[in-house]
């Protein structure tokens, strides 16, 4: 396959920064295709609309997903494009391998596809880029026999769950993200596999309210480690970082000489909730006011710990912005017991509820985030059997009309129809 | 009375042989059985595609279901407009 003149694309090399043009030329010196996408990108800048295809029927046998089949539709003029499939490889829990499994997944890449990857996809997938259909199922074999790999989810499946570090590497996670993060993936296997729901569904864990996953932005259903207790305060250290012993923040951002670490104006005065205050050189948190929102915690790491009562908050509804606007998670379940010993009974037993409704009330390519827009999230939190409190209150009303369910109501909405006619006209 | 597997499967088949568009989604064969929950639905129709007689069809997004033959793959359109 010849190159191709890129004029606009070039530009993107010009910069300081690293470059996908620089380096799908390199890839394109032992994968002469890699031209071809050059080739058809710089006729889409050209023609200001995109040549790829939107899906088709591709993947490997008895399995409903995993792979997206890409299809160019300049395929005479661009030969090395015309399948591009994009193959999902579900990653392991917080990304840990070792170098020798990347070596690996790398090289039988290169014999099967482009040998052009993105580490990691937003869903957290090792994302192997460009393949025809007739690799698909030698790859799909070797993946799975020999480096004991499986593919992520795509389309209507469930997708590929994902976590934070967790307990692995950080002290701050309130559960074991990576043994929940496993637990669902195995229990879910057909979920993942095969089409299951009227849209794609995304679990995300985060041991901590930091988030690392950013679970609350882009999962349906996310589980963010949490405490109910009161945040743990070693006073003695509270007193070193006030005497500059520690650096604040574990060091973090030390490149600037921020000036004296000041208690007051970098931790109680940005506390969100303003829970926080000294009483002589004693630090106070009013517990009850905390929203658990982490800042003083990452500032005064040796100082502050998240309480002992550990466990997560459930967060439903995330989405990206392709209708209606990007949208976070709502918190719908303030504190849950996360249990590995009872196989994680109680996260199962929501996730179930909300996928019974959303399936059956779901519309077609609606995320649950949608659905609970449209019909109130009254509605959703009496699926959830949660009980409303002032905190789901966003705004206050804009809408007179007050509307009871029929359980509310003294003797519901069934009458006697006759007997009501017998008082009022038809 | 909800329908028994098998007659769950050919309410499906004949919905997905018949129904104006070749692709349809999951919740389009909800209505094959109004008895029967969404997830059992599913379950079945997954098992007409392991038994070669419905296919997926996916955007990446979303993942749509057909009968065999009835919706056509981009190698065989390709090759038809080839032989136009
Ligand atoms: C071009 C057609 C119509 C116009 C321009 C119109 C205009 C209006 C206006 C200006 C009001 C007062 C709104 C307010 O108090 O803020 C009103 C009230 C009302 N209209 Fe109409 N209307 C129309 C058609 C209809 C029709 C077809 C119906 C019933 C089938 C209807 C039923 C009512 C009722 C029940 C109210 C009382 C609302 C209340 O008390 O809050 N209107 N309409
Ligand atoms: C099926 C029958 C009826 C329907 C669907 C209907 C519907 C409505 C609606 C939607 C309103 C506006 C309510 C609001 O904005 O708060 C309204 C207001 C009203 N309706 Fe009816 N109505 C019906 C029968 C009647 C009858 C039989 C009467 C009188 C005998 C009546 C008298 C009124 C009055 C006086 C208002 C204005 C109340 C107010 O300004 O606060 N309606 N109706
Ligand atoms: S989300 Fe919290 S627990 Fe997980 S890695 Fe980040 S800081 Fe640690
Ligand atoms: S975690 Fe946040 S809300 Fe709670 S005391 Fe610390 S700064 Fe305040």
């Amino acid at each position: 396959m010849p190159k191709h003149d890129t004029p606009l694309l070039d530009e993107l090399e010009s910069g300081p920064w690293p470059s996908f043009v620089t380096d799908i030329k390199r890839q394109a010196e032992t994968k002469p295709e890699c031209w071809d996408i050059l080739g058809q990108l710089e006729l889409s800048f050209k023609e200001r609309i995109t040549h790829w295809k939107h899906g088709g029927i591709v993947g490997v046998f008895g399995y409903g997903g995993g792979i997206v089949g890409r299809y160019s539709d300049v395929p005479k003029q661009f030969p090395g494009v015309a399948h591009f499939h994009t193959v999902r490889l579900n990653q392991p829990s917080s990304k840990f391998y070792s170098s020798a499994k990347l070596r690996d997944i790398c090289n039988l890449w290169e014999k099967y596809g482009s040998g052009m990857t993105n580490m990691h996809g937003s869903t957290g997938d090792l994302v192997l880029l460009g393949t025809t259909t007739p690799n698909l199922e030698p790859l799909f074999y070797e993946l799975t026999h020999d480096l004991k790999q499986d593919l992520g989810g795509s389309g209507s499946n469930l997708r590929t769950p994902a976590c934070c570090l967790g307990k692995a590497r950080c002290e701050w996670s309130c559960y074991d993200t990576q043994a929940l993060c496993h637990h669902l993936t195995m229990h879910y296997q057909d979920e993942i596999h095969r089409p299951a729901f009227p849209y794609k569904f995304k679990f995300k864990m985060s041991g901590c309210p930091n988030d690392c996953v950013a679970a609350i932005a882009r999962s349906d259903f996310a589980v963010i480690g949490t405490w109910r207790d009161d945040i743990r305060i070693d006073q003695a250290a509270v007193k070193g970082y006030i005497n500059g012993d520690f650096p604040a923040t574990g060091g973090a951002h030390a490149g600037k000489d921020w000036g004296a670490f000041n208690i007051n104006k970098e931790v109680i005065q940005l506390c969100p909730t303003g829970c926080m205050s000294m009483a002589g050189d004693e630090l106070k948190i009013d517990n009850a006011e905390c929203t658990r929102c982490m800042h003083c915690i990452n500032a005064m790491p040796r100082a502050l710990r998240p309480g002992v009562d550990q466990g997560a908050s459930i967060l439903v509804g995330a989405k990206a912005p392709i209708l209606d606007g990007a949208q976070f998670a709502t918190l719908t379940i303030p504190f849950l017991e996360v249990n590995q010993e009872n196989d994680f009974e109680e996260v199962i037993e929501q996730i179930e509820k909300i996928w019974d409704w959303w399936m059956e009330v779901g519309k077609n390519r609606e995320r649950v985030g949608e659905t609970i827009q449209r019909v109130g999230l009254p509605t959703f939190l009496s699926v959830m059997e949660v009980d409303i409190v002032p905190q789901h209150v966003k705004e206050p009303r804009s809408n007179p009309y007050v509307f009871w369910q029929s359980e509310e109501v003294e003797g519901g909405f069934d009458r006697d129809v006759r007997e009501f006619r017998k008082r009022h006209a038809q | 009375m909800a329908l028994s597997v098998d007659e769950l499967k050919a309410a499906i088949m004949d919905k997905a042989m018949t129904a104006k568009k070749p692709q349809l989604y999951i919740k389009d064969f909800y209505a094959c059985d109004p008895d029967t929950k969404p997830r059992a639905i599913k379950n079945v129709a997954n098992d007409l595609v392991k038994e070669g007689k419905m296919t997926f069809w996916s955007s990446g997004s979303t993942t749509m279901y057909a009968a065999v033959g009835r919706a056509k793959d981009e190698e065989t359109r390709d090759a038809a407009e080839d032989s136009k």
